[in-house]
């Protein structure tokens, strides 16, 4: 397994947020994990990065435990995130955005090539490098979130509520660019998502999460299937 | 016409000196969220050095670095001793911390300096000019070409560098900027050593040009350049410059021509309020 998650527990205060999370996700799978406002979706992913501290459990990481290495380690040993609101640095030029992507290692991933390919996948980044990142668009800002998190060449995507505030045809386009990355690349991603439908789509298995506990998992397709599913998520 | 020229050059002078000590206030506002009152105090200590250093050596080429060296040591101890063990409390909790640090180090440099004025003997190797009756001294050259050469130094380090890169980074959002691999705590010590050291070189500065240096010198900038950041726009670089060098031309002019009943120290407070009451942003702030 890439990653394993024992039993995390995340808190703020008095408030617990995840209570005994455990999860996994293997080389080269999308795996995504649902749930409703205020499940821990996004608790999950901070801990997981090491922004938010864990109060108990485990993180594991290619076989290293990383539950207490700082956050800025953890991205360095391939962990990146694409945050919730896409959270890009806002009065960095689009460019110098995608510099903090590779800070430190900008030789090491070839930075004109990797430049290139992320323009061709988001031609507008190209248009607008030069331009603040906070004159972009809510849809500009997650692409260039996603590019930032790509540039490092991560061994593990997390992906916060990439779809939140989107227009429709821009939720299909980041997700296909999602799907692509996964099957064409290799790509090992983990997304959490309120939109079930979409990323159960794409995603290949999937967790439900509720009030800080995973309350069902499984492959994607069967959980498509599932009535509980159906009648909490899909509103079918 | 040629006295108007001259307080014009002494007070983009002082600007200068302003923005050398306001710069590195603004700077670690930008990383920490914190008003550093104590930075005022590495200025004085840089001063210090400097004169202790000029004294034993007779160079200021020495002197200079080693009031450097010492100033970035003393900021990053003031960093990791006080400021980040404080900062999981309220913003007026360092605030207190950085109160008292600086009052501390005012009586250690009385009890190893003595109370009184020490004066810098130092001489520049170079002439005055006078130009079309204007006299420029040597120590305005000086402070013309060192704070020229820093602010510049400053500028490429910020916008140009790896490290300016984390710097900006880390001061808009800190978590994130952790997030991309960017140690966040060296990122914030080097901002230290980096703004101390700026202030060692303004300590020496106004020590030569006034030929003064004494226990409370860093008094009146700890406040002034605390109101000068304001103006300027909170965490702002280019907004410290500019409000650095308005009073500094500001308080010469208006002292030497305008017959006001204040203090001169009192234009800084002044501004501060008028820019708290109609651009609380200060004037190149954002948000």
């Amino acid at each position: 397994m890439l990653l394993e998650l024992r039993d995390l527990q995340v808190s703020y205060g008095d408030i617990h947020a995840l209570e005994g999370v455990s999860l996994s996700v293997a080389e080269g799978e999308l795996v995504s994990v649902i749930g409703a406002n205020g499940a821990g979706k996004s608790s999950l992913l901070n801990c997981l990065m090491g922004i938010v501290p864990a109060r108990g459990g485990s993180v594991t990481f290619q076989g290293k435990d990383v539950t207490s290495l700082p956050v800025h380690e953890r991205a360095r040993c391939g962990i990146r995130i694409v945050p919730e609101r896409a959270r890009v640095f806002p009065r960095l030029s689009v460019y110098e955005n995608l510099l903090t992507g590779c800070y430190g290692i900008r030789n090491s991933v070839g930075l004109a090539g990797k430049l290139e390919w992320l323009y061709s996948l988001f031609p507008v980044l190209e248009e607008r490098k030069s331009q603040l990142a906070s004159t972009l668009s809510g849809g500009e800002q997650q692409m260039l979130a996603i590019s930032r998190a790509l540039i490092a060449d991560p061994k593990l995507l997390l992906v916060d509520e990439v779809s939140m505030g989107l227009m429709p045809m821009l939720v299909d386009k980041v997700f296909e660019v999602l799907s692509m990355l996964n099957r064409d690349h290799g790509l090992t991603i983990l997304l959490v998502e309120q939109n079930a439908l979409a990323s159960l789509g794409i995603s290949s298995r999937s967790y439900v999460l509720e009030t800080g506990r995973i309350v069902l998992e499984g492959p994607s397709g069967e959980l498509l299937e599932n009535p509980r599913v159906r009648e909490a998520y899909l509103g079918l | 016409m040629q006295l108007f020229f001259e307080q014009l050059l002494n007070g983009v002078a002082m600007g200068a000196i302003y923005s050398l000590i306001t710069l590195g206030l603004a700077l670690v506002y930008g990383v920490m969220r914190i008003l550093h009152v104590a930075h005022a105090a590495v200025y004085t200590a840089g001063a210090y050095v400097g004169l202790y250093v000029f004294t034993m050596t007779g160079s200021l080429l020495l002197a200079v670095p080693a009031a450097m060296a010492a100033c970035a040591l003393l900021g990053t101890a003031i960093e990791r001793l006080i400021y980040t063990p404080l900062l999981k409390y309220p913003p007026f909790v360092p605030l207190i911390g950085s109160i008292a640090v600086f009052l501390a180090l005012e009586e250690i440099f009385r009890l190893v300096g003595g109370p009184y004025i020490l004066s810098f003997p130092a001489e520049f190797p170079f002439p005055g000019i006078t130009v079309r009756g204007v006299v420029i001294s040597p120590a305005i050259i000086s402070i013309y070409a060192v704070s020229a050469a820093v602010l510049l130094l400053l500028w490429f380090v910020v916008t140009k560098t790896e490290l300016g890169l984390a710097m900006r980074a880390t001061s808009q959002d800190r978590e994130i900027a952790g997030a991309m691999g960017i140690n966040s705590s060296f990122t914030i010590s080097m901002t230290f050593v980096l703004g101390s050291a700026v202030a060692a070189v303004a300590g020496i500065l106004v020590g030569i040009y006034f030929n003064q240096v004494y226990p409370t010198m860093g008094a009146v900038p700890a406040y002034k350049c605390l109101a000068l950041i304001v103006v300027g726009g909170l965490g702002s670089l280019p907004g410290a410059v500019l409000a650095s060098l308005l009073l500094g031309v500001g308080e010469t002019l208006l002292i030497g021509y305008a017959n006001i009943p204040l203090p001169r120290d009192s234009l800084a407070f002044i501004a501060m309020i008028a820019v708290l009451l109609w651009r609380p942003q200060g004037l190149l702030g954002n948000r």
